[in-house]
């Protein structure tokens, strides 16, 4: 019994310690831009997650693809039923690893790069881009933008609407992280 | 035995003392684990997209209504019969006539509510029509399946503008007064997407026609039935079908007077979407494209040749200011 006890207060501690390592976002934005010639298109997401621990420097950003909000509601109904699929895919992911360094405990802006595998559309590509990570009073915020071939990801445009959607689509995205409670 | 087992547990325990000591079930966990930490990732009560591409089947409606601030333009066609009697080489398999015309204007209130204003020229003797139409989506299917079905009412109000028949007293057109041009369609529309290829829809049917020819029924219910099938993104197999309920005696009277037997409508067809357009090109015994007058009033038989061309056109048009 006597061993129990110990077990469960230091299984307890072991977690409490491992407690601040994990960061959790439920809010992150993502954007992203197409721009052509004929039409500029902007989409907007307001719920994407993310998590990173910071103790080995992995982490996951997930966002469903139904939450992204275009400027035309025909134009949300293509990007799901036509372009993503969203029924068989409903969501991109990211998975991967932060490398340089950052510490959680000490404010200030942290250059890094991420590198890892993002799934989108149920086809995955190996990325790696660079990322800011600002630690201001306790609070963790992240910021990245890239690139995205959309053929990469499986992603056919008809000829008919060719002109209207880019081949490559510009991504930002920000997350403000807090400690896992 | 009872020593084994002590001795067990006391390597479990050992072996899991250490393992917290070192942080070890938190690598064994790895990501998996990290992914857990995101929780609330559920898709719980939202809403099932695009059920059916656009608002018409062939030709019954479907629960589809039309964003808000988006007007759709549609232009429907039937061609003549293809085959028998009225059809066949000397009419250019039904493309020298056409049965039934309607050009319509559908525009979105709220994501919801849709009003329509269409002109069609009619495929019986009451002709030159002018609807007005209301669509509301009452209920939305949702992923995790809460809600397992939507559903949408449509009403319609069409009004004759043709010219009163003033010989034939017992004629669908010998009009007493302007509210007798007027008819009435009321519809549930029930559907469901099964699956993101498969969507299925159910329309329970009430119409009401404020005059008819001589003792034809002024109300009726019909029950309406149909289906879309991906065939690809672009491409779906659509069919439609609906059967009147008429009364027995009125429908025989009919029949015999007419010299016209009363059929179930029946419409195949192919839709394809690119973009802002939906094309559809289509099969159906039906002459006329308004509710109000091909759900009671068809007279024409697939078995007999009757069946004829249909395409419907509709391009989006959107009314929302481009954020830049």
């Amino acid at each position: 019994m006597r061993k129990l006890i110990f077990l469960i207060i230091l299984s307890l501690t072991v977690h409490i310690g491992f407690a601040q390592d994990i960061w959790i976002s439920k809010n992150a934005t993502v954007n992203f831009f197409s721009s052509t010639v004929v039409e500029d298109i902007e989409a907007k997401s307001n719920t994407g997650a993310s998590v990173i621990n910071a103790k080995n420097s992995e982490m996951i950003f997930k966002v469903s693809n139904t939450s992204f909000r275009f400027p035309k509601k025909l134009m949300e109904e293509h990007f799901n039923e036509n372009y993503m699929e969203s029924d068989k895919f409903p969501y991109s992911e990211f998975k991967g690893k932060i490398s340089g360094a950052f510490n959680t405990e000490k404010d200030g802006n942290y250059q890094v790069t991420v590198s890892g595998n993002l799934s989108i559309h149920g086809i995955t590509k190996a990325y790696s881009v660079p990322a800011t990570i600002s630690v201001a009073k306790g609070t963790l915020s992240a910021k990245t933008a890239f690139k995205i071939r959309i053929a990469d990801h499986g992603i056919k445009v008809p000829s008919l609407v060719f002109k209207n959607i880019a081949e490559t689509i510009d991504v930002k995205i920000q997350a403000s992280y807090l400690p896992k409670q | 035995m009872k020593k084994t087992n002590t001795k067990q547990f006391q390597h479990r325990f050992i072996a899991m003392l250490l393992s917290s000591l070192l942080g070890l079930p938190f690598m064994t966990r790895a990501q998996d684990d990290l992914e857990k930490e995101l929780g609330g990732m559920s898709s719980k009560g939202e809403k099932v997209m695009a059920t059916f591409k656009s608002g018409k089947l062939i030709n019954l409606h479907t629960n589809e209504t039309i964003h808000k601030n988006e007007l759709d333009f549609k232009v429907d066609h039937r061609f003549g019969d293809i085959a028998g009697s009225n059809g066949g080489i000397s009419q250019f398999f039904g493309l020298d006539n056409s049965t039934d015309i309607r050009i319509g204007f559908d525009y979105g209130i709220t994501d919801r509510l849709t009003v329509g204003l269409a002109r069609a020229k009619g495929a019986t003797a009451v002709q030159q029509l002018i609807e007005l139409s209301l669509k509301l989506r009452l209920v939305e299917q949702t992923i995790d399946d809460q809600v397992p079905v939507s559903i949408t009412g449509f009403l319609s109000h069409t009004t004759a503008a043709v010219k009163a028949n003033r010989e034939d007293p017992t004629a669908a057109t010998s009009y007493q007064k302007f509210t007798d041009r007027m008819s009435y369609v009321s519809q549930l529309i029930i559907a469901r997407k099964f699956s993101p290829g498969f969507s299925l829809v159910l329309i329970p049917t009430y119409i009401h026609r404020n005059y008819t020819q001589f003792n034809d029924q002024n109300e009726l219910f019909a029950l309406g039935g149909g289906g879309r099938l991906k065939l690809n993104k672009r491409i779906s197999f659509v069919v439609d079908y609906t059967v009147p309920f008429r009364n027995s005696q009125q429908k025989s009277y009919l029949e015999d007077i007419n010299l016209k037997k009363f059929y179930n409508t029946l419409g195949v067809g192919l839709e394809m979407e690119t973009g802002g357009h939906v094309f559809h090109l289509n099969f159906t015994n039906a002459t006329a494209i308004q509710e109000m007058q091909f759900i009671p009033e068809t007279t024409t038989s697939w078995t007999k040749g009757q069946y004829r061309w249909g395409f419907s056109i509709s391009r989006r048009f959107s009314f929302n200011k481009h954020k830049k």
